[in-house]
């Protein structure tokens, strides 16, 4: 804060230093939106972070003391609850289903997303909008609504048109197919979007030098959509990696019957005993690697294919 | 090479009508400039002959193939867009050979190929380069290459200049006309600039609302347009028109000015007929200038002078302090003159000029359609006519 000086601005005297940042500030708004700005983020970093910090210092803490409550450091210090989740299950086949079910879920929603997302940003025809809206409205449905009828089709205690499907419960498949239809449709509002605005000039001159449509699809507009197409991906990777409710109930609860992380983290719970720095560390373990590559493959891919720069 | 033949297409956007039953034979190796104002449908019908667009009836040969349902790339077509339309994400050499990966040519014989291309364009040693690192004329020239690395059959350039700068323009001009005579293969270009149609092609096609006015070699279209549309787009600056009435010794103007004699039977229009008169600016001439027998003087005032260096554009005035209609500024009295260097001209003056009969126009008012070229000994010869007008008009602007 500025003293006050002068004899003209005397009164500025009377007055607190509140009203004297007021007064700075009215005069220079600028100074009010950085200090929101610093308020927003402070307050949007401490949420997000804090519950990781707080997870790590429980993972930290002696496994006889977490009962006691673990503050703002861990109650002891024994790091080998890191080592000990690996020994009592085996945790990394857990983290490998997880990662198979957001990998496949991705790879199928980018394709077909892609093409629905081709067709309705780049295409005229009769009853667009009707369909993006139908779209829509399925993606409002909430996904538990789709449970039972699934589980029954995956177990096979119902017949589909009069077929049988092939037992997809704890297969990849019966948690893949479900949530590849759930978050489809935000990838291909996603892409429809990017895909609407690659100039069609770049599309005739695909297709004149000799791509079909689908070709000048893949040769030009996803390569120069790729930021729109890694949004797309890792959004829908993450969402699947962090589902709960179809990867608990569509598979079995052993890591050969394709059980989720989740159900890893939930063995560390016995009739006895909880153990919570188990669980915490074993969430970081999940979390962390996960967050880096999402971070470096999105840096990768997208400062890979766009090293070009569109420019029209 | 190859020729190309359009039959009776038409292309309908809806209720809206594009492309009203176009006709066109274009030669083998021929340059055929399709010309006409925006909208006209020159980009459509372009877009059919490579299959972007597909017509509503009618069909598309090229050569002796009836290619209506083709793709484009079966088509043996290259393209030149207005936006040039490179790929952003390759570099120049993957830009030029994009067409021969997807034909699975051999590492060598691409190479070859794409070096030769660069060479034509003038840009070898520069096929590591993104397109963004280029200038406008050098992404042209990639553009360029790009269309002739496949040796195409026909290719097709939709204003290819149109993104340019004016000096760039004219410099790619007489680039692609020597591409053209090199390669000696059918090209068919778009333009709304009808300077770029002058210059470089075989022969223009006028196209205006979707209906093909006239196609005919370029100075064919100056001297002979076939109706009043014509008349007024090809040439720069442009005609001048004058609506009257055909009478027993000639044409009589409804403004009272630009009268001109000469005997209604001879160049086959009748008395009472309504028309319009059609007079290039460069043939109007000050009577001081003006050498024989000066008949059918004009009393005109100047108006505004723009002089551009090699020549004067004079507008005159037919009566002082007259304003003048912007829309249709021949129908107020009007008259641009476009005179050499050296005139003596200055602004609100008294000037008596001549029209130069062997160079006037006449089109029936209704229908538009040219009635004669040329009212005091009407020619009407078929290409060699440029020549003899050509002399004619010199001799008499001495």
């Amino acid at each position: 804060m500025s003293q006050p000086t002068g004899t003209e601005r005397s009164d500025d005297e009377t007055r607190g230093p509140l009203s004297n940042w007021v007064d700075s500030a009215i005069k220079n708004p600028k100074k009010v939106y950085r200090a929101m700005f610093y308020v927003v983020v402070i307050f949007f970093l401490f949420t997000t972070l804090f519950p990781l910090y707080w997870l790590t210092m429980i993972a930290l803490s002696n496994s006889n003391r977490v009962s006691e409550g673990v503050g703002l450091l861990p109650a002891g210090f024994d790091p080998s609850s890191f080592v000990e989740i690996f020994q009592q299950i085996p945790l990394h086949l857990y983290l490998f289903n997880s990662f198979v079910f957001a990998t496949l879920t991705t790879i199928f929603v980018l394709i077909v997303a892609s093409l629905a997302g081709y067709a309705f940003g780049r295409l005229e025809f009769r009853g667009k909008r009707t369909l993006l809206l139908t779209v829509l409205i399925i993606s409002f449905f909430p996904p538990a609504a789709f449970f039972i009828p699934l589980f029954q089709l995956f177990t096979q205690q119902i017949a589909f048109l009069g077929l049988t499907p092939p037992e997809l419960y704890s297969t990849p498949g019966g948690v893949v197919v479900p949530l590849s239809a759930i978050f489809m449709p935000l990838a291909i509002f996603i892409l429809t979007t990017f895909y609407s605005q690659i100039p069609d000039g770049l599309e005739d001159a695909a297709r004149i030098e000799g791509t079909t449509r689908l070709g000048a699809l893949f040769r030009v507009i996803i390569p120069l959509s790729a930021p729109g197409v890694a949004t797309a991906g890792i959004l829908t990777f993450i969402a699947v990696y962090n589902e709960f409710f179809f990867s608990f109930l569509m598979t079995g609860t052993a890591a050969q019957d394709w059980a989720p992380i989740v159900d890893g983290i939930i063995s560390y719970q016995s009739q006895f005993q909880v153990r919570y720095d188990l669980m915490a560390a074993a969430s970081i373990v999940a979390v962390v690697p996960v967050a880096i590559l999402v971070v470096v493959a999105q840096e990768k891919i997208v400062s890979g294919l766009t090293s070009g720069a569109l420019k029209e | 090479m190859a020729t190309i033949t359009l039959q009776d297409i038409r292309k309908k956007y809806g209720s809206d009508v594009a492309i009203e039953g176009i006709n066109l034979d274009i030669r083998d190796g021929e340059f055929v400039t399709l010309v006409g104002p925006s909208g006209c449908g020159k980009s459509t019908t372009i877009e059919m002959i490579a299959g972007l667009t597909k017509p509503t009836s009618g069909t598309v040969s090229i050569g002796e193939r009836d290619v209506t349902a083709l793709p484009p790339k079966d088509r043996g077509i290259a393209m030149v867009f207005q936006n040039i339309a490179l790929f952003p994400h390759k570099n120049v050499y993957d830009n030029i050979s994009f067409g021969l990966q997807l034909r699975n040519f051999d590492k060598a014989e691409m190479d070859r190929r794409v070096e030769d291309a660069a060479n034509t364009v003038q840009l070898s040693g520069m096929l590591d380069r993104m397109p963004s690192e280029m200038s406008g004329g050098q992404r042209q020239r990639v553009a360029i290459a790009r269309a002739i690395v496949r040796e195409p059959d026909v290719f097709l350039m939709d204003e290819p200049l149109a993104n340019l700068d004016a000096e760039l323009r004219v410099h790619m001009r007489t680039q692609l006309q020597r591409i053209h005579n090199k390669l000696d293969t059918t090209i068919v270009y778009v333009t709304h600039d009808q300077a770029q149609a002058m210059t470089m092609s075989d022969r223009i096609a006028v196209l205006n609302d979707g209906e093909l006015q006239q196609i005919d070699p370029p100075l064919v279209c100056y001297h002979e347009p076939a109706n009043r549309f014509v008349a007024g787009f090809i040439g720069s600056p442009a005609m001048n028109f004058i609506s009257g009435e055909i009478t027993t010794d000639g044409f009589r103007s409804d403004s009272g000015h630009g009268d001109v004699e000469f005997d209604p039977a001879a160049i086959g229009v009748q008395a009472g007929q309504d028309v319009t008169l059609g007079v290039r600016p460069e043939h109007v001439i000050p009577v001081d200038e003006a050498v024989g027998d000066v008949t059918d003087t004009i009393e005109t005032y100047t108006d505004v002078i723009e002089p551009m260096g090699d020549e004067i554009f004079v507008y005159l005035v037919t009566s002082k302090g007259e304003t003048v209609d912007m829309e249709d500024p021949s129908a107020s009295g009007q008259i641009l003159m476009n005179v050499g260097p050296g005139t003596d001209v200055a602004e609100n003056q008294e000037l008596s000029v001549v029209f130069d009969k062997t160079n006037l126009h006449l089109f029936d008012a209704e229908t538009e359609e040219a009635l004669a070229h040329g009212l005091s000994e009407p020619v009407r010869v078929d290409t060699s006519v440029d020549t003899s007008a050509d002399s004619e008009v010199s001799s008499d602007d001495d």
